[in-house]
């Protein structure tokens, strides 16, 4: 993918403040859809891409995480600014393009001073004008020049006002192979004293560079009188743009109320969880419906033998699984992308620090965490912003029990078999019942693991809070729409194929080697037959050897090995969960509904070599409980290891929440048992 | 001598020193928390802690312990 570092084509490396519109600046320049979003923080992880043709400009394109400043406040972010002047891959940039907010000037200039010291050539991309101009204000991109002495262009990577300027002055500096590239980049010491003074020659270079628009426009140069006089008159005094909207400050007094902020919080996310589930419903029917459909019509066409049992329930079974879910996955992305837009994430970060710093986590811990409601890997990713890395350990400990997307196809049929048909709303209740339960555990969970401290994660350093709360937006619904699509689509990319290759496999060992199974049909009617030759190949196949094993463990859950082949295979992704257990317990589909029909099959199933029925209350109860603390995903596991630097932390991952998960499982089944519960 | 988290709403102050002693200094200088500054202490969260400033025209929330060491007028 990368074979460029002997620096043919030139590489252009993003940097600048969290939340400066580095990524939509990199997006409208590479023509890619990386995530944007209104948190400090959204991007944790370097991206290449590459201008787009119509520039005129062959380069390389790297997108940084955020950074206030070179002076690194964690071992993250020591890697991070490491990897900004020399990345292991692409080497050292030939240009950074430094993204500053124009509303937040003297903050932002702060960065630009330090990378002036580091023998690098830069130019500037002035983003954000547009909101000093809803404000009446503007900046002179020039002036700003001089007195930085280099290249300033107003961009807004939105619009893609100033882009082709931009890239101009890129070419001025790469085309001509007039540049040299900067060999002995280093990062100088910045003395923490010396900080004062920076801020206070950016504030003199802000008052001379922001002036008030008037509402008509002016000549240009009487423009530029006036705004000399402006300036000798707001020399001193504060500029007024300078001020929080009101807007922000208005629904701020109501959003952080000191008494109810954490309530409206609190409500806020269980509203997210219930209609998940609510406005997914009519979706999922219609979905399900359809793959029903399909696997009934090829049952039909190819007949009821092995061949058409393959397509209807290998292969179609297997895709539907998948994609019945999708509409719920899309409603989730859908949801958390428009909270996140707003610009609330940050404010709901802040309500929750003190609770989760009671418990040895930090605010900060909150984003990756509700992200792990939608898949645990960007989640763990996430965790990056957390300086503390304890914290940030902990934090990545429990990340595996929020209740990821995968889980929700799981639930669902669960629940499906627990509540009576077309009762939706109760299903919605149930749902987001699981999730607090979820969270509640994680929260137990790391309290405990907390006050085991040291032993278990060894590490500690000072535990901060600071935060930039984004002023307040109405979401941008054409973006939330397309990082729903690339969300939804990475999703499916991911778990598609091994849902699918792992329903084939399933498919096989139930199948084979028994695969023409000869029984006595006299006086039985077709779906009898069927049954009757379904049940006698599964309990010769190979997966019936291996479920074996598996007996001594599952009975003690009032289960057999036929779900513990599904638990297994559970393991490398949860939803083949679903798959299996159609492969396994469905037989024919009388039913309309992919779901339907698999819960019909369950409500029949009875425990291997007795009359008594396998799926009850408490044994669904008690898979219900299973997954809610079992640690079952491979890429999880993966991702785990190299975010916290080990094998540790995944491996008493998986002790630790496959303990809990079986033994919860155990005493859960008998107790509801032993009070009469079945 | 009155640290930054004992303003009371709707109150502005100026900003008179950061106490380098606190593990987080830097940073809460480097996020623009200079002496000179402005600031005015704008909501706190339900368990009064973190709070959030006003700052250069930016809202940032603190712990109340970093607030602590930015002393003010
Ligand atoms: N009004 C306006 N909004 C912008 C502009 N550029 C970016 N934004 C918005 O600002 C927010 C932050 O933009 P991002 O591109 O995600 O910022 P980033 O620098 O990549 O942020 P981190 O990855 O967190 O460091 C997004 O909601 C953008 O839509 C601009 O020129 N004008
Ligand atoms: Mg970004």
């Amino acid at each position: 993918m990368i074979q460029h570092k002997s620096s043919e084509i030139p590489l252009i490396t993003l940097v600048g403040p969290p939340n400066s519109g580095k990524t939509t600046l990199f997006n409208n320049l590479s023509g890619s859809n990386y995530k944007t979003v209104n948190y400090p923080g959204a991007t944790v992880e370097y991206s290449l891409g590459k201008l787009l043709p119509k520039f005129g400009l062959k380069a390389n394109l790297l997108d940084s995480p955020g950074i206030v400043s070179l002076v690194p406040n964690s071992p993250d972010e020591e890697v991070s600014i490491k990897s900004l002047f020399s990345h292991p891959e692409l080497g050292t940039p030939d240009i950074f393009v430094i993204t500053i907010d124009a509303s937040q000037l003297s903050r932002h200039l702060l960065l630009v001073n330090q990378i002036k010291k580091c023998n690098i050539n830069f130019i500037i991309a002035l983003t954000m004008s547009d909101i000093l101009n809803r404000k009446n204000y503007d900046v002179d991109q020039v002036k700003l020049g001089e007195l930085l002495d280099c290249e300033v262009i107003k961009v807004n990577g939105r619009t893609g006002n100033g882009i082709p300027e931009l890239v101009i002055r890129l070419n001025k500096y790469l085309g001509s192979n007039g540049i040299k590239k900067c060999n002995n980049t280093k990062i100088p010491k910045f003395p923490a004293e010396e900080l004062i003074d920076v801020f206070k020659k950016n504030e003199l270079i802000e008052s001379q560079v922001i002036f008030e628009l008037n509402g008509s426009k002016l000549e240009p140069n009487i423009e530029r009188a006036n705004r000399q006089l402006k300036i000798l008159v707001n020399q001193k005094s504060k500029i007024e743009c300078y001020k929080i909207d009101e807007k922000t400050i208005r629904i701020d007094k109501l959003l952080l109320h000191k008494s109810w902020g954490l309530l409206f919080f609190l409500f806020v996310m269980t509203l997210t969880f219930t209609s998940i589930f609510w406005l997914a419903e009519p979706l999922i029917v219609l979905v399900d419906n359809i793959f029903g459909f399909l696997a009934n019509q090829s049952l039909k066409l190819f007949g009821y033998g092995w061949f058409g049992d393959l397509i209807a329930n290998g292969v179609i079974s297997g895709t539907g699984s998948i994609l019945v879910f999708v509409p719920q996955i899309i409603i989730l992305f859908l949801i958390l992308g428009t909270l996140e837009d707003t610009g609330y994430l940050a404010r709901g970060a802040m309500l929750i620090d003190k609770p989760l710093s009671k418990i040895g986590l930090n605010g900060k811990s909150f984003v990756p965490m509700l992200s792990g409601f939608a898949c645990a890997i960007p989640a763990l990713l996430a965790t990056r912003t957390i300086p503390n890395r304890r914290e940030r350990l902990l934090t990545i400990f429990i990340i595996p029990l929020m209740s990821c997307s995968a889980r929700l196809p799981v639930y669902a049929l669960l629940l499906a078999f627990l509540l009576p048909p077309k009762n939706s709303w109760l299903g919605g209740f149930l749902l987001a019942g699981i999730y607090i339960f979820s969270i509640a555990s994680s929260i137990v969970i790391a309290s405990i693991v907390n006050k085991l401290k040291n032993r278990l994660i060894n590490t500690i350093d000072n535990s901060s809070f600071i935060l930039e709360l984004p002023a307040y937006r109405s979401p941008k619904f054409r973006v939330v729409i397309n990082n729903t699509y690339i969300s939804t689509l990475t999703y499916l990319k991911k778990a598609g194929p091994i849902i699918l290759i792992l329903s084939l496999f399933l498919w096989l060992i139930t199948t084979f080697p028994n695969i023409n199974t000869k029984i006595e049909a006299k006086g039985l009617n077709q779906e009898e037959i069927l049954r009757i030759t379904k049940t006698e190949r599964l309990s010769k196949s190979y997966a019936a050897d291996l479920g074996k094993i598996l007996e001594p463990v599952m009975t003690p859950l009032g289960m057999d090995w036929r779900v513990g082949i599904s638990l297994i295979a559970s393991f490398a992704a949860r939803e083949v969960f679903v798959s299996s257990m159609a492969l396994i317990f469905k037989v024919t589909s009388d039913e309309n509904t992919l779901q339907s029909s698999i819960v019909t099959a369950m409500r029949d199933a009875k425990l291997e070599g007795t009359e008594d029925y396998l799926f009850t209350t408490s044994t669904i109860i008690g898979l219900i409980i299973y997954f809610v603390f079992a640690m079952q995903c491979l890429s999880t596991v993966a991702v785990a290891r190299k975010e916290s630097g080990g094998w540790r932390i995944p491996i008493l991952q998986i002790l630790v929440f496959s303990t809990i998960a079986y033994f919860l499982t155990f005493i859960a089944v008998n107790g509801l048992r032993a009070i009469g519960l079945n | 001598m009155r640290s930054a988290s004992q303003l009371k709403f709707g109150e502005k102050v100026l900003i008179k020193n950061i106490d380098s002693s606190h593990p987080s200094s830097r940073r809460i200088l480097e996020i623009g928390f200079t002496p000179g500054q402005e600031i005015e202490l704008m909501n706190v969260s339900t368990f009064n802690d973190p709070l959030a400033f006003s700052i250069r025209g930016t809202l940032i929330a603190l712990r109340r312990n970093e607030a602590d060491c930015i002393e003010v007028e």
